[in-house]
């Protein structure tokens, strides 16, 4: 597109785009990095400039870094597991398999729950079915509820995040897998090549951009989990499952502390930054140009 | 094949529009105890023929919100909501809040998307952090003097109106006890903490295993049950509130705090007895009431709003449920083995600073309605359920569990203290009280989490 | 749907396994929506004390849960305020983010780029951290709450950033440059050779984000709570709101609305899966 109607290019493809994005994302984000410099307690008339004292606060609240530390756990496992599984779904999924359809519809109603409705469901689960499970096997894993230990809550943390987010992924995955051109897909087929080799050779590097897409998406909503950790656990047994923007929320809230709940948002935020920057930039490395 | 699911969820979705407004009261499957489709709510009536209460037309028109925090009474208050309207000409919009957010956050967005709502029902805390910034000063209205002993003042004023009383203590189930015991049973003969255990053993042996349900989450826990430790210093809340303040000072050691022990020892009894012995904090909030109605259990730590839950799982009205005070210790002239607590819970706060001169004088009506007018009267106490706090209302509450609060206030048998504590008081002291009870923690941990807690505050 | 046939004994046996594993895999993902469409037509006692039971339970089971659902939600009236909503945000969305990540790839200079790093990192900037500021510039100072404009509005916004890095993704890996340089040389200007040639390549990345953000829309909950308080405008997951009480919830009349409020994704999914195929077969042909 390099031609001379630079400007009414611009106008028409890029700016309502950008101008939707820009007042309704940056405009208030950065309003809100300036009421981390405030006393503002989201309430009064008055916001009264105060410098770094927020951010002090910050370094001071143990359970936030303990909690980011938690979250740090967290995204590692679900990052690989949902990765790993939606990747391999969405590959199955693509091969022309009898009913695939109907196996993609099913697939896809993780995506179909949320709030209370998934925290409820999930909480029979893990504190009935396994249960009772645990009863009739004699088997100790289940013999207590998971929600109620804290390691086994954590998991179980885990398995539902894995549960919901892999089915979003497996509906990138398969666009991205649809995405290849036939030939591709037939010639890695014929080409008798063992399967995990012709996964790593052929259709890897061509998945490339679909991985760096669902990659950054499962770092960033893992790091900011908060409708499963509230409705699955709300942070129990005894505060041991809280992850960090739970915390950030219950600080600003429940503690009713706006300005430093608002500067551990931030420096959250920093931090997430950081890390997917570093994962797009690795990844897009990977990526074949077209 | 993609055209196949379709057609197959198309006629999915038509079977079940039709089922749905063809099949009303219809059921399937094997019921062993189904309820009779014909059965119909009953509603109470109300009796609008005498009303003396003095409108003002100049208000006609005026419209006003609001906000409601407390989910139960949401559709009560939208009929309430409607009578006023019809008699006064002021429309009352009535504003959920809704699962996810909390009273105050809904508030505090409201506030600042500069469309507050005229009235909002919070709790008392949720009032004192907004009052002198937000809120309309209510000192000078008339009904202060019918809800005496029932503000709550900030600086001197009242800023929140009393909208109900709500009491909690351990809600007994008369029937199950006097089957299993064979005899008739006297909650007044219960006086002691060691009455309470030789009435748990006895129906132990008579075959209910564990006859305590005791809730796990932290709001029972750590409000419910750990702010005894402040309220029954002398049952008031400027007791209450000493308390409090010796404990942050640090002037007084939890650990020498007599209220602590007596009521780690009433807790380590309910623990004892509890239902979910094997895995307390795996229990179910849905379950105690109808291991409660069924009677699986003779006893549920809980207050008067529990009885919603406790008539889905069958209660009637007529059913004999009522409360045992949260006994201390063993002396008999303790108040607080006595009493039940019972104190006003919700408030209702006027906007003061986005709402003009005609939506304050509509609040304030409406508020005087609820309190003056026949109307009003009957409604708040029939159509919401809830326990007045006005000495003028000359109604009484229906079911067994406010009928038991509300008979424990008129014979003076209910103590009210309100204990002012942070608004994360309940979250951070309530996982610790959560630890406790799973047995994963000790008195010590838990009394030092107390005093942490304390200290951390300005 | 023709599957390649290739291959020997061996393979069959891993293609048996691996189908065997994706069927126990597959009822594992259902089973949270088997629970909602069993419990929905039970009564709250039965889903607390016999939840997996089908068909022995104390009440029975009826269709009692969706026609209070039904009536409770006022549930016409929500339909058309969710349906409003959401087909216009995902019109505006899709279109927009589709122009802006194609502008963004095919030129390279400081706007573009700053633009997509701005808005990859916005993708991770939690909710809460502007969701006072937003209400209060939107609200307090330019007061256009409570209009289903400001929602849409909002919603396309919020989603801009995940689209436009999506179709970004797919427009780099997928759009030949060729085609275009075709077009322009048959004299064709940059809106018709967009709306000609790369649009219609763009087919299986649509489906995929019409359903992602018509999904996101729909069941929103916190955005639309904060923008729209007026009765009349209500969205569907913002209706359900009486089903909820402080202390416990109306779980059967929840898991009823919760179903016919996903019944119109659920078939929109299913009505899109054959255009992300046709999608691909038309790739296919280039």
């Amino acid at each position: 597109m390099e031609s001379k109607n630079k400007g009414k290019d611009f106008c028409i493809f890029a700016l309502p785009g950008m101008f939707c994005f820009f007042a309704v994302v940056i405009v208030p984000f950065l309003y809100g990095v300036y009421l981390t410099f405030t006393d503002w307690n989201g309430v009064a008339q008055a916001k009264n400039f105060i410098g770094f004292k927020n951010f002090a606060s910050v370094i001071q609240d143990g359970q936030f870094w303990s909690s980011l530390l938690l979250t740090f756990k967290y995204v590692i496992v679900v990052v690989i597991l949902v990765n790993v599984l939606a990747f391999a779904i969405a590959y199955l999924l693509t091969r022309g398999i009898k009913g695939q359809n109907f196996f993609r519809a099913g697939f896809f109603t993780p995506n179909l729950i949320g709030g209370i409705v998934l925290g409820y469901i999930w909480q029979f689960v893990f504190s009935r079915v396994f249960v009772n499970i645990g009863e009739s096997t004699g088997w100790s894993l289940f013999e207590i509820s998971w929600l109620s230990e804290p390691n086994k809550a954590f998991a179980a943390l885990v398995l539902v995040s894995v549960w919901q987010l892999s089915g979003y992924m497996i509906l990138i995955y398969v666009a991205g897998f649809m995405g290849l051109s036939e030939d591709v897909m037939e010639a890695a087929s014929i080409d008798g090549a063992a399967g995990w080799a012709k996964l790593k050779n052929i259709i890897m590097p061509l998945m490339m951009s679909s991985i760096t897409i669902c990659l950054f998406l499962t770092l960033s909503r893992a790091f900011m989990v908060y409708d499963v950790n509230l409705s699955l656990t709300s942070g129990g047994p005894y505060g041991t499952t809280e992850m960090a923007a739970m915390h950030v929320y219950e600080k600003a809230f429940t503690s009713r502390q706006f300005g430093v709940g608002q500067a551990e948002a931030l420096i959250l935020f920093i931090v997430v930054a950081c890390i997917s920057g570093l994962q797009v930039y690795l990844t897009k490395k990977q990526e074949v140009e077209a | 094949m993609g055209k196949k699911v379709m057609k197959r969820t198309i006629a999915a979705a038509l079977v079940m529009m039709l089922a749905v407004t063809s099949l009303t009261g219809c059921r399937f499957g094997f019921a062993s105890d189904p309820d009779d489709p014909n059965e119909v709510e009953v509603k109470a009536p109300i009796d609008t023929s005498t009303d003396t209460f003095q409108y003002d037309s100049e208000l006609k028109g005026t419209s006003i919100t609001l906000m409601n925090s407390k989910a139960e009474i949401q559709i009560a208050l939208e009929e309430m909501a409607v009578a006023f309207e019809e008699k006064s000409g002021v429309h009352v919009e009535v504003m959920p809040v809704t699962d996810g957010d909390s009273p105050y956050t809904k508030v505090v967005s409201l506030y600042n998307s500069g469309n507050p709502p005229t009235l909002s029902i919070l709790d008392t805390t949720d009032v004192i952090a907004l009052a002198e910034e937000k809120a309309e000063d209510l000192s000078s209205e008339e009904w202060i003097k019918e809800a005496e002993g029932y503000l709550t003042e900030v600086n001197g004023k009242v800023y929140g109106f009393p909208l109900c009383i709500e009491g909690r203590g351990l809600i007994y189930n008369k029937a199950v006890i006097e089957e299993a015991l064979g005899e008739t049973f006297d909650p007044a003969a219960v006086k002691t903490q060691n009455d309470l255990v030789a009435l748990l053993d006895r129906l132990v042996a008579a075959g209910i295993e564990k006859p305590v349900s005791m809730a796990k989450e932290d709001w029972s826990l750590g409000a419910h049950q750990l702010q005894y430790i402040y309220e029954t210093y002398d049952g008031t809340s400027a007791g209450a509130q000493e308390i409090i303040e010796q404990i942050k000072s640090g002037e007084l050691k939890v650990k020498d705090h007599k209220r602590m022990s007596e009521f780690l020892s009433t807790f380590d009894i309910l623990k004892k007895y509890n239902v979910a012995k094997g895995d307390p904090l795996g229990a179910d909030y849905d379950e105690m009431a109808i291991d409660l109605a069924d009677g699986k259990t003779a006893f549920w730590f809980n207050g008067n709003w529990a009885w919603p839950n406790l008539k889905e799982a069958g209660a009637k009205n007529e059913d004999a449920y009522g409360f045992l005070p949260y006994f201390m210790n063993n002396d008999e002239n303790d108040f607080a083995n006595q009493m039940i607590q019972g104190s006003p819970s919700k408030q209702v706060m006027l906007d003061g600073q986005f709402a003009d001169d005609k939506q304050k004088a509509a609040a304030k009506e409406f508020l005087n309605w609820i309190v003056y007018s026949e109307i009003g009267q009957q409604m708040l106490v029939k159509t919401c359920n809830v326990i007045p706090p006005f000495k003028n209302n000359p109604y009484e509450p229906e079911d067994p569990l406010s009928k038991d609060i509300y008979e424990h206030v008129q014979n003076g048998t209910a103590f009210n203290a309100s204990a002012i504590v942070p608004n994360d008081h309940w979250a951070v002291l309530g996982a610790a009280m959560q630890k406790y009870l799973a047995d994963r923690s000790d008195k010590e941990e838990l009394m030092q989490s107390i005093e942490g807690y304390w200290a951390q505050q300005e | 749907m023709k599957q390649t046939e290739v291959g020997g004994t061996k393979k069959k046996v891993t293609t048996a396994a691996a189908m065997a594993g994706l069927v126990i895999i597959f009822i594992a993902y259902m089973f949270p929506f088997i629970m909602v469409v069993i419990n929905s037509l039970k009564q709250k006692r039965d889903i607390i004390k016999s939840p997996f039971s089908w068909l022995y339970t104390i009440k029975g089971l009826s269709f009692d849960n969706f026609v209070k659902a039904f009536t409770q939600m006022d549930f016409l009236n929500a339909f058309k305020n969710s349906l409003i909503v959401t087909v216009s945000a995902t019109v505006l969305v899709t279109l927009l983010a589709a122009m802006l990540a194609y502008y963004i790839v095919r030129n390279k200079n400081v706007i573009s780029n700053m633009t997509f790093a701005l808005m990859v990192a916005s993708m991770i900037i939690p909710f809460q951290a502007i969701m006072i500021p937003l209400v209060s510039i939107y609200g307090g100072t330019l007061n256009v709450l409570n209009h289903r404009i400001t929602l849409i509005f909002m919603h396309t916004g919020f989603s801009m950033a995940m689209s436009v890095f999506m179709f970004h993704g797919f427009v780099k890996g997928n759009v030949p440059i060729a085609l275009e340089e075709a077009a322009y040389l048959e004299g064709c200007t940059h809106t018709q050779t967009f709306f000609k040639i790369v649009l219609p390549l763009l087919k299986p990345i649509i489906s995929t984000m019409v359903i992602l953000n018509s999904l996101a829309f729909w069941n929103d909950f916190l955005l639309p709570s904060l923008v729209l308080t007026d009765k009349k405008l209500l969205t569907l997951p913002l209706s359900t709101y009486s089903f909820y009480g402080t202390y416990s919830a109306d779980y059967g009349t929840i898991m009823a609305g919760l179903l016919l409020c996903v019944l119109p994704i659920l078939v929109l999914y299913v009505v899109l899966q054959k255009q992300i195929i046709g999608g691909v077969v038309a790739g296919a042909v280039k």
